[in-house]
């Protein structure tokens, strides 16, 4: 026997009939198999199928009936759907999608069956064992008290005035969701962490920065949000994932160091880098999230990538890339693992540098934010300078000679909280908005640092409320009669999209967006 | 001595009195001399002109002694006042450069190519329309390259007035920025790619 870990998940149905029946014939299974009996293999979420990855699985099956003989109707096809997205996100990382493979069995094909399961043994030996090393596993501390009240000091949340300003401004609240900072503050201070509702409530925040906004005391609440998340997963809670964590199993997956991720394989042949620059362009996760909602949204957020390059390329400026690249950890970070993103943090930190990076530009308000902000508030310290895409176009176009093309949309534009609000830099897009030459440019009814969030941060707490917030939000950008909503986050596209698929008002509600690279992308010209 | 080859170059700068049309030929004429080391003189007419009407400063430069400090077809002709395109136009050299301030000259009836930059609106933008003659110094010297960079940057810190001497290197910048672009975009315009 090997060492290699395979996953075997098994339709109870038609194909378990044909692996019972290699059971009851004690055939030589491949004892590396670990077989998982599920209902149907249209229930193996991505997440499913990725988490024994996560946990250092060398090779994964999902084996279900053919289709038309699926006991559910659509199980097979979800299947077929589940398992490509996965693949397509396999490959990215360099895992090689071979390492996942979906095979569908009728009950009386158990030589088959046993034929395939060999082969597939013999295929993950070829390819070799992962290099997922699953982080260590942490014993959940018992006492938290302390840590709680040094939050609370830290945060000063003691100033609390119990005024209610943030409350009255929370857009979760007035989206109808029984919750309240204020309340979550007072529990948290009287000591009562356990609290069903806190245990509830602390998951659902945005941590959008709205009601830090407005306290007149200012109590820094997503950030103490985010410290008390830590705390609490340390004692072993964790908060309601959207997506069934996919994108923290993501996340944790690249904290293996020996990954040969492939980040950039996919990009344009017109498009030029340089491995030899000074300047490097952090792209983001774009492509996995494209892959992840393919058949769902349908969003081409990389397009967000290729249009920076583009705009760098017209200004003559030919950034290296990093191949390795790995998420920057924001989500990670916002959702409760600090350990995990500290280990991002330090790969992605010691790969640049190893590089010698002057510069590091990106587009993502999210990765702006984490390297300008948390990495070094966490200890990790950054000897390059990092730019925001827009500060540097604005420099360039700013020299003159760039005009833009006539553009035949009505704009409007959704603020990025991490850049706009955390960042307080809502003047860097509008600088390049205001450059533009659409038919109208008319801003919502909330902007700026005031600007109200797309629905979800960092893949936790979705919820019918979540969904509330943004059918209010598309409305809010309906009311200015623009046809093309701009926006400056690959996820603001993301989960509004999603309200838009809403069965009901879907219709109603979808509208066209673009990212504001790509609207320059599409219109700047030297004059 | 070895015979150097006649690289003279004539120029004429012109505009309306108030711009500061003779402090940049000044500004110019000394980079010239004291940071490349080459000669130059300055032909500057005075009279009505300080009170608006039109202005001009001639300056030669050359590797060579100059005997004869008038210009007569200018190879280098800066407008910044349509009295003084008028006037000048018909001097320009065939080959000559002809730079213009875009917002206050319409190069009427030439069929030449030309390059402009809006050095006032520049200057208002930046808080001080006074600094368009060193914003179009900028722009000169990005285009034409008569005179090193560093030469005019030092010559402009040198001449303007104490404690602005931040503002008008910023001024400076900006003008030489906006012809390195220009530059920029009529070589991706001439490679048929004009866009991103
Ligand atoms: S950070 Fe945003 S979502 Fe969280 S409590 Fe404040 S306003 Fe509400
Ligand atoms: S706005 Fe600030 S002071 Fe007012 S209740 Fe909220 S946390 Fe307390
Ligand atoms: S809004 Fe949609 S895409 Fe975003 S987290 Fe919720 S379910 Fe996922």
């Amino acid at each position: 026997m090997t060492n290699l870990n395979i996953i075997l998940f098994l339709c109870g149905w038609g194909p378990h009939a044909a692996y019972q029946a290699l059971q009851d014939n004690a055939s030589d299974i491949p004892p590396e198999i670990k077989m998982v009996r599920i209902p149907c293999s249209g229930r193996i979420s991505k997440a499913l199928l990725f988490k024994p990855f996560e946990m250092g699985a060398d090779g994964v099956m999902l084996i279900g009936c053919e289709p038309g003989s699926c006991r559910y109707g659509t199980g097979t096809a979800t299947a077929e759907n589940n398992v490509e997205d996965t693949r397509g996100i396999l490959d990215l990382l360099g895992l090689g999608k071979d390492r996942l493979r979906l095979v569908t069995f009728l009950p009386d094909e158990s030589d088959a069956l046993l034929r395939f399961l060999k082969d597939f043994v013999s295929q993950i030996k070829n390819i070799g064992k992962s290099p997922v090393v699953p982080p260590p596993k942490e014993t959940p501390i018992a006492e938290i008290d302390e840590l709680i009240i040094q939050t609370v000091t830290k945060y000063d949340v003691y100033a609390c005035q119990d005024c209610g300003k943030c409350t009255s401004a929370c857009p979760l609240t007035l989206a109808g969701k029984p919750f309240s900072p204020r309340a979550i503050a007072n529990i948290i201070i009287s000591g009562n962490i356990e609290a069903p509702s806190v245990q509830n409530d602390i998951w659902s925040c945005l941590t959008c920065g709205l009601c830090y906004e407005r306290c007149p005391s200012a109590v820094n609440f997503s950030e103490f949000i985010r410290d008390i998340r830590h705390i609490l997963r340390k004692r072993g809670f964790d908060g309601h994932k959207a997506h069934g964590g996919f994108f923290q199993s993501l996340m944790r997956t690249m904290t293996s160091q020996d990954l040969k991720i492939k980040h950039w394989e996919w990009l344009p042949k017109e498009i030029r880098t340089d491995n030899e620059s000074k300047i490097l362009f952090f792209g983001g996760c774009a492509s996995y999230l494209d892959i992840f909602f393919r058949n769902h949204l349908g969003v081409q957020t990389r397009d967000i990538l290729v249009d920076s390059l583009r705009l760098l390329n017209f200004f003559d400026i030919y950034p290296a890339v990093l191949e390795e690249e790995r998420c920057c950890g924001h989500d990670l970070l916002w959702s409760g693992d600090k350990e995990n993103f500290l280990r991002l943090a330090r790969l992605n930190v010691d790969a640049i540098h190893k590089m010698d990076i002057q510069e590091v530009i990106t587009a993502c308000p999210e990765g702006y934010r984490t390297f300008v902000h948390d990495y070094p508030e966490h200890g990790i310290e950054v000897n390059f300078k990092v730019t925001h895409i827009y500060e540097l176009l604005e420099r360039e176009i700013d020299k003159g000679a760039v005009g833009f093309k006539k553009l035949n949309h009505r704009l409007t534009f959704q603020d990025p909280c991490r850049l706009s609000r955390l960042e307080n830099s809502a003047d860097l897009p509008r600088k390049l908005l205001n450059r533009l030459h659409p038919k109208a440019f008319t801003e919502m009814q909330d902007r700026e640092t005031g600007a109200t969030c797309c629905g979800n941060c960092a893949w936790i707490g979705c919820d019918s409320f979540s969904k509330a917030m943004q059918v209010k939000r598309i409305r809010q950008a309906h009311d200015t009669y623009s046809d093309l909503l701009v926006t400056a986050c690959p996820k603001c596209q993301i989960h509004l999209r999603c309200a838009m698929e809403d069965p009901f008002i879907g219709e109603e509600l979808n509208t066209r967006m673009m990212d504001l690279v790509s609207v320059l992308a599409r219109t700047i010209q030297w004059e | 001595m070895t015979e150097q080859k006649d690289t003279k170059q004539e120029i004429i700068i012109t505009g309306f009195g108030g711009q500061g049309i003779v402090l940049a030929g000044s500004i110019l004429g000394e980079a010239v001399v004291l940071g490349d080391h080459r000669q130059s003189t300055l032909v500057q007419s005075y009279g009505p002109e300080a009170r608006g009407g039109a202005c001009s400063a001639e300056v030669v430069i050359s590797d060579k002694s100059i005997h004869y400090p008038y210009v007569r077809h200018p190879d280098i002709l800066v407008c910044m006042s349509q009295s003084g395109f008028e006037k000048f136009i018909g001097q320009l050299n065939p080959e000559g450069t002809l730079l213009i301030d875009q917002d206050l000259v319409k190069p009427r009836g030439i069929a030449r190519t030309f390059f402009s930059i809006p050095s006032t609106r520049m200057a208002e933008e930046l808080g001080r329309v006074m600094m368009a003659n060193i914003i179009m110094l900028g722009f000169f010297t990005a285009i034409t390259k008569a005179v090193s960079v560093d030469a005019v940057r030092n010559a402009v810190v040198n001449s303007v007035p104490k404690g602005t001497e931040e503002m008008n290197t910023t001024a400076f910048n900006k003008g030489f920025d906006y012809g390195l672009a220009v530059l920029k975009g009529r070589e991706k315009k001439a490679t048929g790619k004009a866009g991103a």
